[in-house]
């Protein structure tokens, strides 16, 4: 069964019903792509792109401190400012990122979290089947795609 | 490479080299000064003075659906562990070495640290192309001089210099390049970076 956008937006719409104090959810990858993302109101102004790249490498960076210190696997990343909170979780092979206001239920978001990311890890991982990294088996239209990209770069 | 859910194709960049040797101002430079790519916000995890202290990074789509998400590395020592989590995922890699004979010793050792981490994939899977920054200094170091102390005498090489723009675009459009070669001619591509 292919993945669908659907999928990864039902998973991150339930957790922003889950507590009224979540404004946003991103989910990205462990190289800092961004995978979906979702907003409580439709205009929510933020460069997702940068907001999932840092949320990704300091996750990553967490678990490299947490390897080098032998303190065991991380969970949670929670970030605490004067007007919000970010939270980020591991999910498999991604990486799940929740914005919230600053007075939120702390616990429950981790509990909502957790369950989240088991469910997008498994939903990453059939994903990530569908769409190897590796160049082998490319399609006739990615060549295509990849064709015109070199077209493009060469004009400049 | 990877696709995201809108079938968009991603390649990743790296911008990598020691503590000041112009990374972020080459990738500045870009930015703000190479047309024809389409942009997105320019993300920076830097100091009051605006020395990196994780990483910049922004999104620039060659067309609709190819992506190349470009980032640079911190360069200080004391930042190994960063460097190595934006590594994860690397297409492309332009090595920024700094052309002052006094940073030779923080060149080679940043060049060590990055096959370190990437092993037998740099040159192969990995594009690599070397830009040989600060060409302008009276006491510019030799280019020829450089690329033998770094082991890097086949790598494709510019001399450049970041704060003007001096050959910077055409170091980004060779790795650019040389990473689309690669995934549309594997074996070729395989074949050329052997001989």
């Amino acid at each position: 069964m292919s993945i669908t956008v659907r999928q990864f937006d039902e998973i991150l719409s339930d957790v922003i019903k889950s507590e009224p104090g979540i404004k946003k959810t991103i989910l990205v990858d462990r190289t800092g792509l961004t995978i979906a993302h979702v907003s409580k109101f439709s205009y929510y102004p933020v460069d997702v792109d940068g907001i999932g790249a840092i949320a990704s490498a300091v996750f990553c960076a967490s678990e490299e401190q947490g390897k080098s210190l032998d303190v065991g696997d991380l969970t949670i990343v929670t970030s605490e400012f004067g007007d919000g909170k970010i939270f980020a979780a591991g999910a498999g092979k991604g990486v799940l990122c929740v914005i919230t206001d600053k007075e939120v239920n702390i616990g429950m978001i981790r509990l909502t979290m957790m369950k989240a990311a088991a469910e997008l890890a498994k939903v990453l991982d059939e994903f990530m089947a569908e769409k190897p990294a590796v160049a082998a088996g490319k399609t006739d239209a990615e060549r295509e795609e990849l064709r015109a990209a070199l077209g493009e770069l060469e004009k400049g | 490479m990877k696709k995201d859910l809108q079938g968009r194709i991603h390649f990743k960049i790296v911008f990598w080299g020691p503590s000041l040797s112009g990374k972020t101002t080459a990738l500045r430079w870009i930015y703000d000064n190479v047309e024809g790519l389409n942009k997105g916000g320019f993300t920076s995890v830097a100091d009051h003075t605006g020395r990196t202290l994780f990483f910049d990074y922004t999104p620039m789509q060659a067309t609709a659906q190819v992506v190349f998400d470009v980032y640079t590395v911190a360069g200080q020592r004391r930042h190994r562990g960063q460097r190595k989590v934006i590594l994860t995922g690397v297409d492309g890699i332009i090595f920024v070495a700094d052309s002052s004979p006094d940073q030779m010793e923080a060149n080679i050792e940043s060049m060590a640290e990055l096959r370190s981490f990437v092993e037998e994939d740099l040159g192969h899977s990995i594009s690599l192309v070397v830009m040989l920054n600060k060409q302008d200094l009276p006491n510019a170091m030799d280019k020829a001089v450089m690329l033998a102390k770094l082991g890097l005498g086949n790598a494709p090489n510019f001399t450049t210099c970041a704060l003007t723009g001096e050959n910077v675009k055409r170091s980004f459009r060779q790795v650019t390049r040389d990473i689309l070669m690669y995934h549309l001619y594997p074996k070729a591509s395989a074949t050329a970076s052997t001989s």
